[in-house]
């Protein structure tokens, strides 16, 4: 390590700079397929001004630094490829304000869903939250991962919602985007000097900057949400309809899930788990709900706002009505077969991580998770089934989650592959076919565009400008290389 | 001075012929005629004023006219090679000055990449080359039952690519966001001849249908980048459903000649299909941003806006009539428009129209109909049409518009701010027309840019004589101190709402960022190392900034210690 721990401890206090054996180990993987590398500390902090002097120091002595913030990303962006010092901002907690006249928050990377949700509950606002988010979820890392949130299928109100946030450059200085970029009050995302600056840090893995804060959007929760159900033989039924009901933009949110992930969201003797992998539990209930559900469900959600509640839900429902018994598919406000269903539905539709029952099925999930044209994912769905039958993958233990995005211009698909942690052979046999997947699924035009871990070279080797714009970006701002070296197409 | 010669800097004759290897003799010229007609913009104060000292720097040295990205690229391998700038060209319809500096620079007018390549049903996209502009693009996709979500008050000849490089602002950005959110994909020529795209596009083998990445979005640096990354030769758009006819309506009285076309009846068309426009009108500013803010957060209708001025011009065929109507104060001080589409059916017309009626009872505002003010609802027709096609625009330009102060907030701040700090630039300067004024005392021009009320845009504007330099003059100081206070105040990130800005205003005002200037003359270096393109406009290299002139930045330093700043010292 070319920084010594004294130096560290300076900027942060030597309570927080940890070098133990077990620490290293713990920071040194996550349940990805990602390798594990130790970093040389673990350095927790809690100001931005700790921030920027570790960043400085970082450069001076050349020492890769790693941005830390929940490690709920299971994809292996916060392991320290070329060692280093992890910076962990998990103790930066604080929700800064919430400005409940203009429908926003402020918070730092520790702040995570629950935490925020929590606090916008009593006030009857909401937080945007991805399907499968764990609750731990740093909001302010996943929103820069460009997750997609419940709402996206919905093009005004599910998407762009990072308003103004604050980042330290590669080089230590405190840099400010949209209103708050000439230092007053935060309160819109344009600016300063190119409109949609923000946008270079996001899907970044924190190689070009380390963002400190965030100001994202809040909205009023719904006076009254109807959900409905409509289930499908297989998923290429689903296409014309889930194109047809975005079309008309009907309903906010909308997905459709497969019966393993619904069975596993259904299944309440699992328990939602906060850390990965987890021990694998009984499947008995699992597979009795698995049987006699659909193959695949579409959910849409109406939302009744607290003005004109019913005649906002009623044409709603009468639009979806006309259009489902035009295209001859049923459509139900409950799951056949399981009582209660919807409401454990409604529930998830504000604190979406009940799917992440699905760990207890073998402990690890191994997500392929890209975007896709609405006319394409049949075909790639079909592709993964072949895959797993050559590997010797049951089908029916993929899971799968697909949403409309912008109504309907491109699909969120997440096809999960499960396997037991600790069993290797069986681990290496999922390996095996996640990575084939990886390749055969981007060779069919599935677009991964959060490209980590092997996704990256699958994805650059095909984007030679672009990769090349990247490189001499990040050669041009960061020239010693210490942010998260060794991610995205960085060397 | 008046008898001072205006010598263009000319290009070297061996340049001059690589290029016209590129596009042929037809398409390339010198001809001192042909390249005073691009040597300023039509609203233009910086470069109407070079003509009035008679200063040559805004005349290029020569124009061609590419019929591909190939061409573009051809060019800018030949003009990077050689060191000499350039400066892309749609239609000339922007604020800013041309060629701003005195070395030789190749004007790119892409007039001859006019098509629309692709309206795609299943990715909601449409594929334009850089000369379509948002009419072609609108009357394509509503064939198939889409549009693109809005057409800028800039009006809707304005170029899809040169919008991505400066603005985008659209009356209905309330739900469909400012240009920013509506952008698949990006195809820029950079200096060095390579072709940049962003987004799913950008990679081998996938369509085109996603605007992120791959990982770190280069989107963000093109978007605003104000021509300084390069030059833009295709554009992919989104687009949403459209739930009027696959034809905008005409007038019933027909449209006539540009001659005649100065009475009324011919500006009244109807609404399109399932498209209602509201107005409503308020004792006060107070009663108007309440009422701004709960529609905005209703979660309702496309488009939310109040009007200023804009009224006066946009919707009076004379600009005797703009005049007389400014001076009688005719229109609404404080009003405010709804746009509402029904695109789930008719119930979600009638639902939004309920809520915006109860909305407005609430506040104590009144609904402008045939029985109340009926002679202000009958001149405001032409928005009838424009608020989802914009025409009118151009009577603005009717005296001359040539320059605004676009802020960028939260509603309860964002309309008193923009009245505050224009004001106090008017106080200083002096107006330069009378309409300059307008929103000052009353509404200035808020356009809601977010679906939940969350963040909106104001618009101030100066209408000098473009005749008289000492208004140019004028104009330019006004909207320069409206900037230098914005930020001064803290209050946004400098030249506009957008984000965007436009040197001097950002290498020399580094309280914006801190310091975003330095990170944006990395960025500029990385796309552009010898700094060719749109040279000095937006970033200023090292050597520009120190080149920057002495008396120049001694005007702007005053500008600085008026708001209390210090002044810059290089």
């Amino acid at each position: 390590m070319a920084v010594d721990n004294s130096k560290l401890e300076k900027i942060v206090g030597k309570k927080n700079v940890l070098a133990d054996e077990a620490t290293l180990m713990q920071f040194s993987q996550d349940q990805s397929f990602v390798a594990p590398r130790r970093p040389d500390a673990v350095v927790y902090v809690e100001t931005v001004e700790q921030v920027q002097q570790l960043v400085k120091l970082a450069n001076e002595t050349l020492t890769p630094i790693v941005p830390f913030s929940s490690g709920l990303t299971l994809r292996g962006a916060a392991i320290a490829d070329q060692g280093g010092i992890i910076l962990n901002m998990s103790r930066m907690k604080k929700i800064i304000e919430i400005d409940d006249e203009n429908l926003f928050a402020m918070v730092e990377p520790g702040v995570t869903y629950k935490q925020l949700q929590d606090e916008l509950t009593p006030k009857g606002l909401k937080v945007m939250i991805p399907f499968g988010a764990p609750a731990d979820r740093s909001v302010l890392t996943s929103y820069l991962e460009r997750d997609p949130v419940m709402a996206a299928p919905c093009f005004e109100d599910g998407n762009s919602l990072i308003m103004d946030t604050e980042i330290v450059l590669p080089n230590g200085d405190i840099f400010h985007t949209g209103n708050w970029a000439s230092g007053g009050r935060p309160g819109a995302p344009s600016g300063p000097i190119r409109t949609n600056i923000l946008r270079m840090w996001t899907g970044a893995q924190g190689t070009l900057g380390i963002m400190t804060k965030m100001v994202v959007q809040v909205s009023y929760m719904p006076a009254q949400r109807k959900i409905f159900f409509i289930p499908f033989k297989s998923l290429a039924e689903a296409v014309e309809p889930m194109k047809r009901i975005q079309r008309r933009e009907i309903g906010s949110e909308s997905f459709i899930i497969n019966s393993f992930n619904l069975a596993a969201l259904l299944t309440e003797s699992w328990k939602v788990p906060s850390k990965f992998p987890v021990k694998a539990a009984d499947a008995k209930e699992f597979e009795q709900i698995r049987k006699v559900l659909p193959a695949y469900t579409m959910a849409v959600v109406i939302n009744g706002p607290k003005r004109r509640t019913e005649e906002k839900i009623a044409y709603e429902v009468t639009a979806l009505k006309e259009l489902c018994d035009s295209l001859n598919v049923q459509l139900l406000e409950s799951l056949p077969n399981i009582t209660g269903a919807e409401n454990i539905i409604d529930a998830e539709i504000l604190r979406p991580w009940g799917v992440l029952r699905k760990f207890n099925y073998k402990g690890s999930v191994h997500d392929l998770t890209f975007k896709a044209p609405i006319t394409k994912i049949a075909e790639l769905e079909k592709l993964m089934f072949d895959l797993a039958l050559q590997a010797g993958y049951p089908a029916a233990d993929i899971g799968m989650y697909l949403m409309p995005l912008e109504r309907g211009r491109a699909i969120h698909c997440e096809f999960d592959l499960h396997c037991t942690a600790a069993d290797e052979a069986e681990r290496e046999t999922v390996k095996t076919l996640w990575q084939k997947a990886s390749a055969e699924l981007i060779n069919n035009g599935a677009y991964f565009d959060r490209p980590y871990g092997i996704w990256a070279p699958l994805m650059y080797s095909r984007a030679a400008v672009y990769s090349q714009m990247l490189q001499k970006l990040k050669a041009e701002t960061d020239p010693n290389n210490i942010l998260n070296p060794g991610k995205l197409c960085f060397a | 001075m008046e008898n001072k010669k205006m010598i263009p800097a000319k290009l070297p004759p061996d340049i001059y012929r690589a290029l016209e290897d590129v596009v042929g003799q037809e398409y390339i010229s010198q001809d001192r005629a042909v390249l005073e007609c691009y040597s300023k913009f039509s609203v233009d104060a910086g470069g109407t004023l070079k003509k009035h000292m008679k200063d040559p720097s805004n005349i290029p040295a020569c124009i061609v006219y590419p019929e591909s990205t190939e061409d573009v690229q051809a060019i800018m391998r030949i003009c990077n090679r050689y060191k000499i700038n350039v400066i892309p060209f749609t239609n000339g319809m922007i604020t800013f000055s041309g060629p701003t500096t005195p070395d030789p620079t190749v004007c790119v007018h892409v007039s001859r990449m006019n098509k629309v390549l692709d309206v795609n049903e299943d990715t909601l996209t449409a594929r334009v080359e850089a000369y379509v502009d948002y009419a072609q693009l609108q009357a394509e996709a509503m064939k198939k039952g889409l549009w693109n979500g809005g057409t800028p008050l800039a009006t809707t000849i304005c170029k899809i690519s040169s919008q991505s490089a400066f603005a985008g602002v659209w009356q209905t950005d309330h739900k469909y966001g400012t240009l920013s959110r509506n952008i698949v994909s990006i195809k820029v020529v950079m200096p060095s001849g390579d072709v940049l795209v962003t987004g799913s596009d950008s990679v081998s083998g996938m369509e085109t249908f996603w605007e992120y990445g791959p990982g770190p979005d280069l989107y963000s640096l093109i978007r605003g980048s104000g021509g300084t990354t390069g030059i833009v030769t295709e554009v992919v758009c989104k687009l949403h459903t459209w739930c009027g006819e696959t034809e905008l309506p005409e007038p019933p009285a027909g449209r006539p000649s540009i001659q005649t076309f100065t009475e009324a009846k011919y500006d009244t068309a109807p609404f399109p299909k399932r498209h209602t426009l509201l107005w409503a009108e308020f004792d006060d500013l107070e009663a108007e941003i309440a009422a701004l803010r709960k529609i905005g957060q209703a979660g309702i209708g496309v488009g939310l806006n109040a009007t200023g001025v804009y009224n006066a011009y946009y919707c009076s065929q004379t600009q005797d009539m703009t005049l007389d109507r400014v001076k009688n104060k005719f229109f609404p001080p404080y009003n405010l428009y709804v746009i509402l589409q029904g695109i789930v059916s008719q119930g979600q017309l009638d639902y939004e129209e309920s809520v915006v009626r109860d909305i407005i009872a609430e506040v104590n505002g009144r609904f402008l109909t045939e029985e109340y003010k009926g002679d202000v609802l009958y001149a405001l027709a032409p928005w009838n049409l424009d608020c989802i096609r914009h025409v009118t625009g151009y009577r603005m330009n009717r005296h001359s518009y040539c320059g605004s102060n676009i802020l960028g907030g939260p509603i309860d701040t964002v309309a008193r701010k923009t009245r505050e700090v224009w004001s106090k630039a008017l106080n200083t300067f002096g107006e330069t027309y009378v309409t300059d004024r307008g929103g000052m005392d009353d509404t200035p021009f808020l356009y809601s840019s977010n679906h939940g009320g969350r963040y909106w845009l104001t618009e101030a504007d100066v209408y000098p004589d473009m005749n008289k330099p000492e208004l140019l003059q004028r104009a330019q100081a006004t909207v320069a101190c409206g900037m230098v206070n914005t930020i001064a105040d803290k209050y946004g990130p400098g030249a506009n709402g957008l984000g965007v800005s436009i040197e001097p205003v950002t290498s020399f005002m580094p309280e914006v960022g801190p310091n975003a200037y330095l990170l944006f003359r990395k960025i500029r270096n990385v796309f552009d190392p010898k700094g060719i393109c749109a040279a000095g406009r937006q970033v200023f290299t090292k050597a520009e900034y120190d080149a920057f002139p002495e008396q120049a930045l001694a005007g702007f330093n005053k500008l600085r210690q008026m708001h209390g700043l210090q002044p810059i010292e290089r």
